[in-house]
Formats: C-alpha cells, structure tokens, sequence
C-alpha cells in the first residue's frame, strides 16, 4: 500500500486549527493584548506542530522515560527557580521568554500514560495503581505552585485515557468513590484563594467586588453580548478593562460580548468538528499507542474547552485554564498545536503499521479495542 | 461529549438571550457614567462693573470603590496614603468607602486649593480609583466692606433641599443663604449640564457619549457703587473709633430711583470662611461675638428712630391741619400731662418757634403738642404711608419691619388679660412719645434711608432696589431696573415743604450742626435731622442710639442717607459728622460715583 503523505493526513483538522486561531487572534486583539506575539506563539506552534506530525510517533513510545524524567525536571525548576507572579509560582524564564512547564506537562503527561498503558493487556488493579502513581508526583507539584487548573486537566486526562485503555466502569467507579473519600483532606491542600473560588462559585454576589468580581463580570459581558453580539472591538466590558484576564482565562467572555450568541455557537461548533477529526483519528490510529495518544490528546482539548468556556458562563468553577488556540499564551499555544502535530503524526505514519490499519478498516474502535 | 457541549451551547443561549437585556444593562451601568457638569455661579458686579466676586478654582479628591486595588496589600497600601493626603483615619475612610454604589465616587477630600491638588495630583497615577474634579468657589471681595450686601453661598440645608427639589438642586449644590447671593439666586445660578462619559475598569473617563453643556449664571450689576460703599464703609468705622463705639450702619439711596448706593452694617465678618465651610471654632466664635457680626444691621436692626421721627409727626400736622407753618407753639423744658412730666432735651424754655425751626432745634415739647393734636392713629397712618413698620421688598432675605405701634397693637401684644392695665391700654403719654420717635416705634437703616429719600422726593416712596441690571453670559442686558414708586404721603407740598425747611435750617444753625460742615467743607445744601434714641425702657440708664438722615442737595435731591450707630450717645456729636463725612467722600469722588 502506497498512499501519498498528502492522503494519509487529516486535512480537515490543520484548516479548523487554523480557523480557531484566527478568531483566537482577533480576539486577543481586541483584548488589547500583545497580538504580535501571539502571532510568534503560532508561528513557534506551527512549527513544533509540523515537526511533530514529521517525527514519528512510535519513538516517541521508547522516549516515555526519558519525557517523564524531563517534565519532572522542570516542574521540580519551577519550584526550584520559577518566577512569581499573581501569587503562585509558575513560570521558567527560557533565553528571555516565560516558558510555563505545567502547560507543557499536559502533554507530556497524554506521551507518557499512552506509553504506559499501552504496554499494558488488560487494566488490573495493579496497573491502575501504576497510573496514579505515574500521575502523582507531575500532579503534586502542579497543584502546589498553585496551579489547580492545570491540576484538573491531569485528572480529566488520567480518567479519559484509564477510561480509553479498557478501564472498567467499576473501576473508574471505585476511584471516583476514593476521591470522595478524600474530599475532606481538599480544604488542607487547596489555597486560601482556591478555596474561596470554590465558594465563590457557589455564591457569586457574596462578595461582587472581591472574590466573585471575575465571575460577574465575566457573566455580564457574556451576557451583554446578546444573540448577535456588540461587534468586533465593540464589547464595552471588554473594552474598558472591567473583564480581567481578558486575554487569557477570560477570553471566552470578551469573544462572547463582541461576537453573540451565534458566534459562539459557530465556535462551540468548530471546537465540537475537531474533536470529531480527534476522535476520527483516534479511530484510525494503527496501533494502541497511537490511539491512547491521540485520545489523550482529545481528552486534554476537551476537557479544557470545557471547563473554560463553563467558567466564564458560571457553570463550573474558576480555575486558571486557558482555552485552547484562543487564549494569549506561548506555552499553552505551543503545547496544544505540538499536540495536534502529533495526531498528525500518528496519521501520517500509518504506512508502517498498515496492517492493522487494513484489519480494522475505518470503523470505529475507540472502545472495542 | 455531545451533551456536555449541548449544554454549554443551551446555559450560553440562556445567558444571551433571555437574561442578555438585563446583563447588557449592567454592562452599560458598569461603563456609561452621567457626570454634572456644573453650571458657572453668576459674578456679582457694582453698578460700574467692577467684580464684588470671583470663582476660584478648588478641587475634590474622589474614590471609584469598585476601581481600588483588588488584592488586599496594595489595597491597604493606597489607603493608608490616600489616609495621609487627606488626614483622615484610615479606618473612617475605609468605612465611607465601603457605600452602598461601589460604582459611585466618594469624595474623601473637598476644597483643596492648587498647591494641594499639584502635590496629589503628582501622585495620583499610583493611586487606582482616585481623581480630582475641578470646581469653582465664591471668594468675594473685601467681605468686611461688601460681606453684608453680598452674603455668602452655603450647601444646601435640609429646608433647603426640601424646597428647592422641585427646581432642580442636587443635594451637594450650593445656593445663596443671606444677602444678595440668595436675593438674586434665581438670576445668579446657572443650568447643570450633564455628559454621559464611558469609564474604564479603573475609573478613567474613556469617551464622552453624549453631552449637553451647561448653562452659566447671569451676572449680576449691583446698584451698588463700590466707591462709594468703601468710603461709606470707612467713614462709619472711624467715627465709630472716634467715640469707641463698635456697631453701626448706613443706607445710601438715590432718591430718583430708589436704588441703594451703600449699605454698610459693621462690623462685618468674613463671608469666605462660609464658602470654603466654616469651621466649628470660628462659627461658634462668631456667635458669641457680643458685637454680633453676622447681624445685617442695615435690613435687620431694629431700633427707635427718636426725633428723626418728627418730620413724619410735622407732616401729619401739617397736613390734618392741627397747625400751619406760621403756628407758633412754646418749647418749655417740659410738660405736665395729668401729673406725668415730659422733658425736652434742653432744661430751659426755648420759647415760642414755627414747626421748622422746632425741627431744627428738635424741641421735644413742641412735638408733643403737636402729636396730643394728631392723635396715635392718625401719626400711625402716616408713619406707615413714610415706609415705617413695612419690610422693605428689597433683594435679599432677612429685611425686617421694623414696628409702627396704635392702641389695637398695644392690646394684642400686651399679654396681660386686664384691657384696662398700663401694659394694654394706649395713654396719652404713649402718643406723646410716639410723636417724637420713641414709644413702641422701631425701624431700620433701610427704612430710614427710603423715609428721608421720601422727604427728597416730594414724598414719593420708592420701593429700594440693590439691582441695576441682569446680564447674561453673552453680555446682553435682559433685566434693568426700573424705579417703582412703592407709596406716595398723602401731604400737600407746603406740609412736606415746611418738614424739609426744618431739616434745612437744622444743619445750618450756626454753632451747632452746621460745624461740621464747614469743617468738613461740605456744603450745607440739603437737610439733615439727627435722632438720639432712647431704648430698653426708661427705667434702665443704657446709652442712647444715634442717627442722622440727610439728603442733599435740597432742590432735586442726588442722594439720601441714613446713618446709624449703636448705642452711639448724642446723636449731634456721634452719627452727624459720619454722614458729612460720608457726603464730603461722595462729593471729592463725583466722577467716579456719577450714579447715572
């Protein structure tokens, strides 16, 4: 079988990436935000995505120790010598840039436990327990910069993937039911400031100044923006400064308030189109590798889609997640296109496996497997 | 995953469209903010121009609450500065910061002046959420000579606000409280404009929306002549500092129009401690002031008007036809009405004297006569048709009326249920007072002035006035004065005549009056009639008020004037020589005065 490169790739998915970036770029400009950086972010993410999609993913497989060791290293740095800033300590400065390695760590978290799991024939207790105990250390660290946001994206990917390695219902089941149990100790290991957000959350006018100003505002531009939306560069809210981490945690809102309802439901559906390409590639992933890392891939996007655009709509609690391709951020910007570049990776280097590609056709495998 | 995003799609469209009109309000309440752009308070002027007060600028510091600093430690750190540049404790201003409106700006600091605002304003890009706004403050010329005619301008009261809501005031506007600035509020305030201006986050104004400008205030030209009312006011300080007395006042009118040249109370008082709010201490030292200062004593001061009276009683004579100028009636050094004695001033019998020349020598005894031949009715009709007893209408508040008493007051006010008792029965000795100013009359400086204009005037009474014209910011005149004859005495011209024959020959006697004339090289063509007034009840041995009204010249009159002092002596040697020296002013400064 001698299938072109052009063929084997997922063509839909680069022209969604691309459209997703464009509005992320108009919205970060209208945030008056640095968009020509933003510009540099995504040019260094093209670049790591098209390196990606050209290195082949397999290796990648036999360099899972050494990813591993590496992102500890780094999130080990940041303790060590990070820079501070809003209160928590999260980020590297590399030759002049900030390089935040939690962001990095998401996806090196999707190489390592799709390398782990993937060894594995089935999903005993023990290989559960291997997974947390992989998931731990990465995930501590992360949790006391503090970074719960980042935090919560390891657990949606640690669930996703057990849940996509065959991971039983009662299992997950079993694990959630631990967490529970836990759920006491939290308050300890939460910060003052998170624990607040929580409560926030749950009440938002207790305090409309303080605490819960980010969330009102937040609502009153998503709010504000109506059906069709004030218009580009037009969101009062958004404009005069009251939505803050507009560029970043909130962009969502400042898009909301400009571009209306049927905005961002055209957005909700390009983000939704890609995740269908995700879980189509996914499908055709010609090994268990492959398929775990392109799920862990989706996994991450997914849950970090999902848990940015509810925070700024209220419906989930704030935690500083950016949302992928539109927030402003270098790392994260990197991060998710080097992701996507892998995905393409793992659909540009089917020829070499092709035989399984050949026995299990097109149709959808995700959980057969 | 379909449903998860199913339900984020059906929470936005929820947010958008149903609650979307209400959460866009908010957006627009948080961005679009209505300043008042006030309006420029009138300038008061003299008749000639010249400005009596000026807008100065000052300026407030001002707090957006929901623009302060978010996280604690800065936040405490901008209180604590913001605590020091106003000298507040920090922790009640963190208490008037914590309003209602987190969105409305809280003013923690309120008339600084210009070397206060460069030194805050130098820090104020460190401080989020605070600015300064600019406004204007009266600060008036020479309060001690002007601060009696012009007043002051005050926040507004409670009475206040409930009575001017329906015109528009805002709580923290100032209005005119005393003296021509509330006389000529309506004139001397302008319109508010407002201007919907976009803030930002922070409280900066971003854009102006929509405007609408605001509208000064007319100016306002006084009839005042503040020459004249300078000499006025410095010619009735030094004869009061001549004979150590402390209070006093003087009314100059034109007996044309009936416009008030000077009105001079002293002593005076600083009316710009008022704009700027006055201190506890200096308010309370104010009212304790035995010389009470804040008493317009020019409108307010009520006092007996003694023998300038006489001419009111001699025209009433005159006119009932009781005696004529040639009647001639003794001048002993008093009288035995019924066993009740009443003295003339002088303690030898003057002889025999025509009504003019008993004027001019102010026989008491001759004006008792004449008022037992009048009767108290018919003396109170005329008192009051010479603008006695009667609260001028003049354009300020506080004018007082001064009091014309008959046997029907007597007997309301007596408060004793036996009618036949002293205290609420008219006697004849009450007539007989009455007729040479004493009794129960009382009456002003102002009124004073309009009753010895009449006198000028062939016995018109001319409503006094303290407007000349009304100006609008352009310049165009829309309002001017115009002299209303408010009365004219019911007296021929040759009772009237004979009066002022009296008032003639009395600055002209030789050796007596006429002295300070020409030491003063005033001449003495006009009339004058001094008054010394006893007051507080015969029993009591307290110092008699002086008085002396004048006009000159005597054929078509320029000027009348009253001249008041408090608790001033003889009125001969007290009040006289401060209205010749008042006319010796008016006459070296002709050119600058001219009134016309």
């Amino acid at each position: 079988m001698t299938r072109s490169v052009w063929s084997r790739i997922d063509h839909l998915q680069p022209l969604l990436v691309g459209m997703l970036a464009v509005l992320g770029l108009m919205t970060i400009f209208s945030a008056h935000a640095d968009w020509p950086r933003q510009v540099l972010w995504i040019a260094l993410g093209v670049a790591a995505y098209c390196a990606a999609a050209a290195f082949d993913y397999t290796r990648l497989r036999r360099l899972a120790v050494a990813l591993y060791a590496g992102m500890l290293l780094l999130l080990v740095a940041v303790h060590l010598v990070g820079r501070t800033a809003l209160g928590a300590r999260r980020w590297l400065s590399v030759g002049g840039f900030p390089l935040e390695p939690s962001e990095l760590s998401k996806l090196l978290l999707v190489l390592v436990l799709a390398a782990y799991l993937s060894r594995l024939e089935r999903l005993s207790w023990r290989a559960l327990g291997g997974a947390l105990l992989l998931v731990a250390p990465p995930a501590y660290l992360i949790l006391t910069q503090p970074d719960l946001g980042t935090t919560i994206v390891f657990v949606a990917v640690l669930v996703g993937m057990l849940f996509l390695a065959g991971a039983r219902p009662w299992q997950l089941g079993s694990l959630a039911a631990v967490a529970l149990l836990a759920l006491p100790l939290m308050p300890h290991l939460l910060h003052g400031y998170q624990r607040r957000r929580l409560e926030i959350f749950l009440n938002p006018a207790q305090d409309p100044l303080g605490a819960g100003y980010n969330l009102l505002q937040a609502r009153i531009a998503v709010g504000a923006g109506g059906l069709f939306g004030q218009g580009w560069l037009h969101g009062l809210q958004g404009q005069l400064g009251f939505v803050p981490e507009r560029a970043t945690d909130f962009v969502f809102a400042i898009f909301a308030e400009e571009f209306g309802l049927l905005g961002c439901l055209v957005l909700l559906a390009i983000f939704g189109a890609l995740m269908i390409r995700l879980l189509r590639s996914a499908a055709v992933a010609p090994d268990r590798f492959g398929e775990l890392v392109v799920g862990g891939v989706f996994v991450m996007l997914f849950a970090q889609v999902v848990e940015n655009v509810g925070m700024n709509i209220g419906v989930l609690p704030i935690a500083g997640i950016p949302l992928p391709l539109i927030s402003y951020g270098g790392s994260a910007t990197i991060t998710t296109l080097a992701g996507l570049g892998v995905v393409q990776s793992v659909m540009l280097h089917r020829r070499f496996v092709s035989h399984r590609e050949e026995m299990s056709g097109n149709r959808v495998v995700l959980l057969a497997d | 995953m379909v449903i998860v995003v199913a339900g984020l799609a059906v929470k936005l469209a929820q947010m958008q469209v149903s609650e979307g009109s209400a959460l866009a309000g908010l957006a627009r309440a948080n961005t679009v903010h209505r300043i008042v752009l006030e309006a420029e308070r009138g300038i008061i002027y003299d008749r000639h121009g010249s400005a009596l007060v000026e807008n100065s600028p000052v300026w407030t510091l001002e707090v957006v609450p929901a623009a302060l600093p978010r996280d604690a430690i800065s936040r405490a750190k901008e209180l604590a500065q913001l605590a020091r540049i106003t000298g507040q404790p920090e922790d009640q201003l963190a208490t008037s910061l914590a309003a209602t409106d987190p969105y409305a700006p809280v003013h923690i600091g309120a008339n600084l002046d210009e070397a206060h605002y460069l030194a805050i304003n130098e820090l104020l890009p460190q401080l989020t959420g605070a600015s300064m706004t600019q406004h204007a403050i009266r600060t008036y010329a020479d309060p001690l000579v002007f601060g009696h005619v012009l007043g002051y301008v005050g926040p507004l009261n409670d009475a206040d606000v409930q009575r001017l809501r329906p015109l528009g005031y805002q709580p923290d506007e100032v209005v005119g409280k005393v003296g021509v600035e509330a006389g000529f509020e309506a004139q001397l305030r302008g319109t508010d404009g407002w201007a919907d201006v976009e803030v930002d986050a922070r409280g900066q104004i971003v854009r102006t929306v929509v405007t609408k400008p605001a509208v000064p205030g007319h100016a306002v030209y006084l009839s005042v002549d503040a020459v004249l009312q300078r000499g006025t006011a410095q010619s009735l300080a030094a004869g009061l500092q001549r004979d150590g007395k402390t209070a006093g006042a003087s009314v100059v009118i034109d007996p044309r129009t009936g416009e008030v040249l000077a009105m001079v109370s002293l002593p005076g008082y600083d009316t710009n401690l008022f704009t700027r709010g006055i201190s506890r201490a200096d308010y309370a030292k104010l009212l304790a002031d035995p010389d009470r200062p804040m008493l317009n004593r020019a409108i307010a001061g009520q006092y007996p008007p003694g023998s300038t009276f006489k001419m009111v009683t001699a025209t009433a004579a005159l006119q009932e036809g009781k005696i004529t100028p040639q009647t001639l009636l003794g001048c002993p050094s008093y009288i035995d009405v019924g066993g009740w004695i009443y003295h003339n001033w002088a303690s030898y019998n003057l002889g025999y004297m025509n009504v003019a020349k008993a004027l001019a020598l102010s026989c008491d005894t001759f004006f008792y006569q004449v008022a037992a031949m009048v009767g108290d009715v018919t003396l109170a009709r005329y008192a009051r048709a010479f603008g006695f007893g009667q609260a001028k209408d003049i354009e300020m508040p506080g004018v007082e009326a001064g009091l014309v008493p008959d046997r029907i007051w007597k007997e309301i006010q007596c408060g004793v249920p036996d009618l036949n008792s002293d205290a609420c029965r008219w006697s004849l000795g009450d007539t007989l007072t009455f007729g040479i100013g004493q009794s129960y009359l009382l009456t002003t400086p102002l009124n004073q002035a309009v009753y010895v204009a009449a006198l000028a005037n062939q016995g018109e009474v001319l409503k006094p006035t303290l407007l000349h014209e009304v100006r609008d910011a352009s310049g165009a005149v829309i309002e001017t004065q115009h002299t209303q004859v408010a009365g004219k005495v019911p007296a021929s011209t040759i009772a009237l005549e004979a009066a002022r024959e009296g008032m003639r020959e009395e600055i002209n006697l030789p050796y007596n009056m006429n002295y300070w004339f020409r030491a003063a090289g005033v001449p003495a063509d006009g009339g004058g009639k001094t008054g010394t007034a006893q007051w507080g009840g015969s029993g009591l041995d307290l110092p008699t008020h002086a008085w002396f009204l004048f006009f000159a010249p005597y054929a078509a009159s320029e000027i009348a004037m009253s001249v008041f002092v408090e608790g001033g002596g003889t009125a001969e040697v007290q009040a006289a020589p401060i209205g010749v020296d008042i006319m010796k002013f008016y006459n070296a400064n002709q050119a600058a005065i001219r009134t016309q």
